[in-house]
């Protein structure tokens, strides 16, 4: 953007940027939308903004702190993070983890996909227009945030993962705190799914609104609810189970309209099922150890992981050269499989709905931003040392922008 | 004497001192109310007048590209258009400072000239989102001011007059809510139109474009129109009370009766969800006029059979 502001005015068209700072986005981001009258005619996206080199950072530093900066890639499903690291790298050292550690792992995963998905409905609500429900869902999201509180003392990154099991154990005393918590939870849950799926004022910023179909979610490869919305059965927790899913069971939730409509549907009804799985899991909860011991140092080796976040698919590749360090590790999480859709579904409809069709794939922005150094004037990649970036980052910031 | 009457009339009450302070004392009722329904502690009650004092104490930032006559001007007029409207109401339980056959449609337009300044600020800068915004609050003006004007109109037309005095005599010993439902209906929402409160807030909607028209405006303008919101919020409501609650002879009926509508008012912003500008448009096209002839269709025929 230039120094002076200007207003597009070729053919008739109006350019309306959102971003990278605005009251829409919580995390930097820019789209850049093309209206004709209020009519989105083209939208482009550019990322990259909360971009922090951490992929470089972990090749620097050995398998224990890696585990931790993992968990800092997300500010909302920091646990999920770190799961995946950790399965990866208890297979590249052949180690099978207790049950107990397995079932704990996914217990609190599936709590904190219940604290995502209440933030994303608080948060897709207030881009609606309808603050109460913001206001309310926030709240009963408390509720979640103390259990987890009272499980492993913190709020949001937890570190309830060591490499080869958990940190935490649950007493009896904890579970019943959990079951209480869950139950209330579930009774305004269904409150809430009678509030979208019957507010008249609200089902009109939603039914319909940024429609995708089954053919249109496989082909922009979205994951998720958001292809959940749009009735497609994509959900690693039951295509490919990890740790304890596969034992405890989840069933699928799915739904056919793909419009908002049924993306708030999808997440409301996957947190009832998650709050019934955490309470299978309390019921049935394995004895036995919390931690085996890791070795320092991992074999040579390549490992692919999949696990399912609360946003949809999230992939590591992990990378060991028999030293106490990561050669590579390389992160591709949800948001960036889903931006496609958004940018997709934003052409054609009214510029109101399109921060609420960008809130429907949850996006974190600080998530996807990782990046390759490609040099455009000579357009060859390279790959920089940690030494490299950190000094071209002192540098860019003192304003040489070369 | 008339000198000094008419400078305590507009400068002490009920415009000006008077006015600005119900207008930020009503905006914190308002707010405070939202807050409790959304469960929230909401602000202490010097938060409107802290507001005004720190945007008047800001520096105004005149955006390079847009005309700074008109800039500065169109927040005085709107505060302005809102004090003078102030004049021909009974506030407060007392009588009307001023008054003349036909001012109910003077005070009406008088009440438009905020929504009119706030479209043609935005439409005055180059900012992508001022200009839509603009677009939406005159887009917004079009479609609520017709039935919002034929709703203020029942009541004169039940009293045989269009002066406001004369249909606040009328309407002391009636409450025209129980005759007239359908056009108080239409009234109390005209009124959230016109303040662009949810679930009419979409020329204002932060989400999508920032502040709406608004979005250059900082410091004194900002403040200005600030204060002619709240001010437009009192005279929006008293009108209301006078017409349909059987109106306000007393300061107490005035505040019971003023505060009345704004609990109702609170609460329909919490429970409705922010409109498209399209849907608004279509809402008060296709119901609200509608509402407002049918409740003109009885009332003539309630005449002819009588």
């Amino acid at each position: 953007m230039g120094a002076k502001m200007q207003t597009n005015k070729t053919d008739g068209k109006f350019t309306v940027p959102i971003g990278p700072q605005h009251p829409a986005l919580k995390e930097p981001a820019f789209f850049s939308i093309n209206v004709d009258g209020e009519i989105v005619t083209n939208a482009y996206v550019r990322l990259g903004y909360a971009h922090r080199g951490i992929e470089k950072a972990a090749e620097d530093r050995n398998w224990v702190q890696t585990l931790y900066l993992l968990e800092r890639i997300c500010g909302i499903c920091s646990h999920i993070h770190s799961t995946a690291y950790c399965l990866g790298v208890e297979k590249l050292a052949g180690m099978e983890v207790p049950p107990r550690a397995q079932a704990i792992r996914v217990l609190v995963a599936e709590l904190e996909r219940i604290h995502s998905h209440l933030l994303w409905l608080g948060v897709a609500s207030h881009e609606a227009g309808f603050d109460t429900l913001f206001m309310y869902s926030w709240r009963d999201r408390e509720t979640i945030m103390d259990i987890l509180e009272g499980l492993t003392g913190n709020r949001v990154n937890y570190s309830a993962n060591l490499l080869g099991g958990v940190k935490y154990d649950i007493d009896s005393a904890q579970a019943d705190s959990i079951r209480q918590g869950l139950e209330f939870l579930q009774e305004r849950l269904n409150y809430y799914l009678g509030i979208v799926t019957s507010d008249a004022l609200f089902l009109k910023r939603t039914r319909g609104i940024g429609r995708m179909t089954r053919n249109q979610a496989e082909v922009l490869g979205a994951v998720g609810p958001t292809a959940r919305a749009s009735n497609v059965a994509r959900d690693i927790r039951i295509e490919a189970p990890y740790s304890a899913y596969e034992h405890f069971h989840v069933s699928i939730i799915l739904e056919t309209n793909g419009d908002l409509e049924a993306r708030f549907v999808v997440r409301i009804k996957e947190m009832l099922e998650s709050c019934r799985l955490i309470n299978e899991i309390l019921d049935s909860l394995p004895e036995g150890e919390l931690v085996m011991r890791m070795k320092r140092r991992i074999n040579p080796g390549e490992t692919v992981v999949r696990v399912e976040a609360p946003r949809g698919e999230l992939f590591y590749f992990i990378k060991s050269n028999g030293t106490d360090k990561p050669e590579r590790i390389k992160v591709r999480t949800p948001t960036i499989c889903n931006m496609s859709s958004v940018v997709k579904l934003a052409i054609g409809s009214q510029l109101a709905d399109v921060p609420v069709i960008l809130a429907g794939i949850d996006p974190c922005f600080s998530c996807n931003d990782r990046s390759v150094h490609i040099d455009h004037r000579s357009s060859k990649t390279c790959r920089w040392t940690w030494e490299e970036l950190r000094k071209y980052g002192i540098r860019y910031y003192n304003g040489d922008h070369s | 004497m008339e000198i000094i009457r008419n400078l305590f009339v507009l400068l002490i009450f009920p415009g000006g001192l008077f006015l600005l302070a119900a207008g930020m004392f009503y905006e914190w009722v308002d707010r405070k109310l939202l807050s409790q329904y959304q469960n929230r502690i909401g602000p202490r009650w010097f938060q409107p007048l802290a507001d005004a004092v720190k945007l008047l104490a800001n520096e105004e930032v005149i955006p390079e590209g847009s005309n700074p006559t008109l800039f500065i001007v169109l927040p005085v007029v709107a505060l302005a258009g809102g004090i003078t409207a102030a004049l021909y109401v009974p506030m407060a339980g007392f009588p009307p400072a001023f008054s003349f056959a036909g001012d109910l449609i003077v005070t009406i337009y008088l009440l438009s000239l905020l929504t009119l300044c706030m479209g043609l600020a935005g439409a005055n800068t180059m900012n992508r989102f001022s200009l839509v915004g603009a677009t939406r609050t005159l887009t917004q003006l079009f479609s609520y001011e017709a039935p919002f004007l034929l709703a203020l109109l029942g009541p004169a037309l039940a009293a045989g007059s269009w002066q406001i005095s004369e249909i606040s005599a009328y309407t002391t010993q009636r409450w025209l809510l129980f005759t007239q439902p359908l056009g108080f209906i239409v009234a109390l929402i005209g009124l959230m139109g016109k303040l662009e409160l949810p679930p009419f807030d979409a020329p204002e909607a932060e989400t999508e474009i920032v502040a709406g028209a608004l979005t250059e405006y900082s410091g004194r303008g900002l403040a200005l129109f600030r204060l002619g919101k709240g001010v437009e919020m009192v005279v929006g409501l008293t009108l209301i009370a006078v017409f349909y609650l059987g109106g306000v002879s007393n300061p107490l009926y005035f505040l019971l009766k003023t505060l009345a509508l704004l609990l109702v008012v609170a609460g329909l912003q919490a429970l409705l969800a922010r409109l498209r500008i399209d849907q608004t448009v279509g809402l008060w096209w296709r119901y609200g006029v509608l509402l407002v002839l049918v409740q003109w269709l009885f009332m003539i025929g309630g005449r002819m059979v009588l």
